[in-house]
């Protein structure tokens, strides 16, 4: 059913674990969202988060960057570990814990800044570039990054805004990657672009998976299946079952993963 | 269940087979309708405007006048016998000089003036001749002659003011008619006038003293100016602007992104909104109570109307300044802080920009409100009889002073009806300055606006 030809040259190659969750659960108010979630995420590895809607991904997703501390009615129980180093103790502070944790969201929000400056903010406020030319030289090598440098070289003082959909959402992968992050959070991608752009960025994605850890949230099963290497299936709160994503595709061993993959329920 | 063929519901009715191109009852009533609203609307602005367009054809026709006065230009021997009776041009024994003895000479040189253009008119009094000019004008040659006492024994010429009576006969607003039931004023009195225009020898020009003179006495409408009010209102304006813009801005950043939302934030939410309904006058009240009575500042002066204007502005700001932060998609939020930007950085760099259009267009309509505003000056004392100009800041701002809109009250008052027209120059001036501020805050809007 899913195409698993290109699975054999992505071969997952064991890795360091990047992340562990132990034990998370969050509430919205009285509401949990979720329960008992244990994970191992690896670093150098696209892990893929699939579910129905409501079904938690995304606040997992936004618990590993602490985003959710913006939404005042989220609480969170348990332990992430960034390399060991529990992201919600009390001395971590989030904007650090951010600069580190990269996260490309689900609609493209680039700022209404030129393209440059928008790649340029993040070093410019952690202070990563001592003068115009080191900032410059980071600028190109995020654009390059994300593939989108030979498109918007000669018009980096042009407003982001300017650019296509799939454009601007590389820029932000740009702007997401120019603070050297560790890991690369990306909140269904995907879902506002055309069938061309979200392949230009699922290729990227392969690319991205060279340096960070990348961790996606995503609606499309047959785009977890292309570009992950791990699969993590949510259903009502609870991490329904977590491994290889070839497995996970091919013969998952919790019932419900089959009625979600197979499309009876989801 | 939800199988079941649609053509089986026989329940629902069925609708006519119909032609197409013939409108049914319903349709068109509900045309009908739609037609009667759009002109319930088109009515509607209609009538606003005439509304606006008799409004401001008043105002111009009324108050155009003040911005124009008549003088009469005559040569004046400064007499030093009556002038500088010891003869020694100290200026400070010429200062004992009353602006009586200045009328003399005037009233002389008028006389001379009438013979030099061998002007003979029957029945023409000797009071109407010495209400030709203003009693504003013996003052104006005695300043003069004050400043140089050098000026002394010579014949200078000077452009004097005209009585209120003479100048209103030169701008339509006395007739021969009116003139015969006035008291202040003949039908010969008006015929030397007009005898002394076809002359050359008085004309009736652009007034600037009207934008730069302070405000006369009831007898004097024709040396009245906007000056005090013009400086007072920008006094207070100042104040507004440097204590109700930071504060306001503050304040709705504090409650639109850092403020938790429990019920005190509800609360404060409430009274913002309800301080913007309360009226006007009810600062004034407070004013006078807190910054008069209790702080002890003086009365009448920029500095506690500017106080009071910015209690009034504060909720107008605010409540425009936390729409436009409102207004900023979440998205710009969420990118900023999701690169590591603290709170108050993507606040300052990008929420900010993004809502400044917002906030200057309500920051400058509110300052427009308090420009025009009147009832709490009223309360405060600015409404006093002001003939000192306020000192240089920031001294002035302890100063008395009055208010541009305070000053139209003030003329409306007054019964001569010189000063009718001079209230609505009054109210043209304060409608050019609100018309620029609107305009500024529609540059303003244009150049910050950005697409995102």
């Amino acid at each position: 059913m899913y195409d698993t030809s290109r699975r054999v040259e992505n071969a997952v190659t064991p890795n360091d674990i990047k992340i562990q969750a132990r034990n998370v659960q969050v509430y919205y108010g009285d509401k949990q969202a979720l329960k008992d979630v244990d994970v191992d995420i690896q670093d150098k590895t696209v892990t893929a988060f699939i579910g129905p809607s409501g079904c938690g991904k995304s606040t997992f997703l936004r618990c590993i960057n602490r985003m959710n501390d913006t939404i005042p009615i989220a609480r969170v129980e348990g332990e992430i570990l960034l390399d060991g180093e529990d992201v919600y103790d009390r001395r971590v502070d989030p904007v650090q814990l951010r600069a580190k944790v990269g996260m490309v969201f689900q609609k493209p929000n680039p700022f209404p800044k030129s393209i440059y400056d928008n790649v340029a903010y993040g070093p410019r406020i952690h202070g990563l570039a001592r003068n115009r030319a080191e900032l410059d030289g980071i600028v190109e090598r995020a654009l390059r990054g994300a593939a989108l440098w030979n498109e918007v070289k000669d018009r980096l003082a042009e407003p982001g805004t300017g650019l296509s959909g799939g454009q601007q959402q590389r820029l932000c992968i740009a702007r997401a990657v120019a603070t050297s992050p560790e890991v690369l959070l990306m909140d269904e991608p995907c879902s506002a672009l055309d069938p061309i752009a979200t392949a230009q960025i699922e290729e990227l994605i392969e690319e991205l998976r060279t340096t960070f850890s990348v961790v996606i949230v995503t609606h499309s099963m047959q785009q977890a299946a292309r570009v992950s290497q791990k699969t993590a299936f949510f259903h009502l709160g609870n991490l329904v079952e977590y491994g290889d994503t070839d497995d996970i595709f091919t013969k998952p061993r919790d019932s419900r993963t089959e009625a979600y993959i197979s499309g009876r329920i989801g | 269940m939800t199988d079941m063929p649609l053509s089986d519901t026989a329940a629902a009715p069925r609708r006519k087979a119909a032609s197409l191109l013939k409108q049914d009852a319903r349709t068109r009533r509900r045309n009908a309708a739609e037609k009667r609203f759009r002109l319930y609307g088109a009515a509607a602005i209609a009538i606003s405007l005439a509304a606006l367009l008799v409004l401001l054809a008043t105002i111009l026709t009324n108050g155009a006048g003040a911005f124009r006065q008549t003088y009469l230009n005559i040569p004046v021997a400064l007499d030093a016998e009556v002038l500088d009776p010891r003869g020694n041009r100290d200026p400070a024994e010429m200062a004992r000089v009353l602006t009586t003895s200045y009328g003399r000479v005037l009233d002389a040189a008028v006389r001379d003036t009438i013979a030099r253009h061998d002007i003979r008119i029957e029945g023409l009094s000797d009071d109407d001749i010495g209400g030709l000019i203003s009693r504003e004008a013996s003052a104006q040659v005695r300043d003069r002659v004050l400043d140089d006492p050098g000026l002394v024994g010579q014949t200078v010429e000077f452009d004097v003011l005209t009585s209120g009576r003479i100048d209103g006969y030169f701008k339509g607003r006395v007739t021969m008619d009116s003139a015969e039931r006035d008291g202040n004023t003949s039908p010969q009195q008006l015929q030397l006038a007009q005898e002394l225009a076809d002359r050359g020898e008085m004309v009736t020009r652009f007034n600037w003293d009207f934008l730069t003179n302070a405000d006369a006495s009831d007898q004097r409408p024709e040396a009245a100016g906007l000056g005090v009010a013009i400086l007072g209102s920008f006094y207070m304006m100042l104040v507004v602007l440097v204590l109700s813009v930071p504060i306001g801005v503050a304040a709705s950043i504090y409650l639109e992104e850092f403020a938790p939302k429990n019920h005190l934030t509800d609360i404060i939410e409430v009274n913002i909104s309800n301080l913007a309904a309360v009226p006007s006058i009810v600062f004034g009240i407070l004013g006078l109570a807190a910054f008069i009575n209790f702080v002890g500042l003086p009365q009448s002066a920029p500095i506690v109307g500017g106080l009071v204007l910015t209690l009034m502005t504060l909720p107008t700001i605010i409540i425009s300044t936390r729409a436009a932060l409102k207004a900023v998609p979440p998205s710009i939020r969420d990118a900023a802080l999701g690169v590591g930007a603290s709170k108050m950085q993507s606040v300052v760099h990008h929420v900010l920009p993004l809502a400044m259009p917002g906030i200057l267009t309500g920051t400058i309509i509110g300052l427009a409100q308090a420009l025009g505003e009147t009832a709490p000056l009223l309360l405060i004392g600015m409404v006093a009889f002001v003939r000192n100009y306020p000192d240089g800041l920031p001294g002035g701002l302890m100063d008395p002073a009055s208010a541009l809109p305070v000053q139209v009250y003030n003329w409306t008052q007054r019964s001569d009806p010189a000063f009718i027209e001079r209230a609505s120059g009054a109210i043209i001036v304060l409608l050019v300055f609100l018309l620029c501020m609107n305009l500024l805050a529609i540059w303003l809007r244009r150049k910050f606006e950005r697409r995102w």
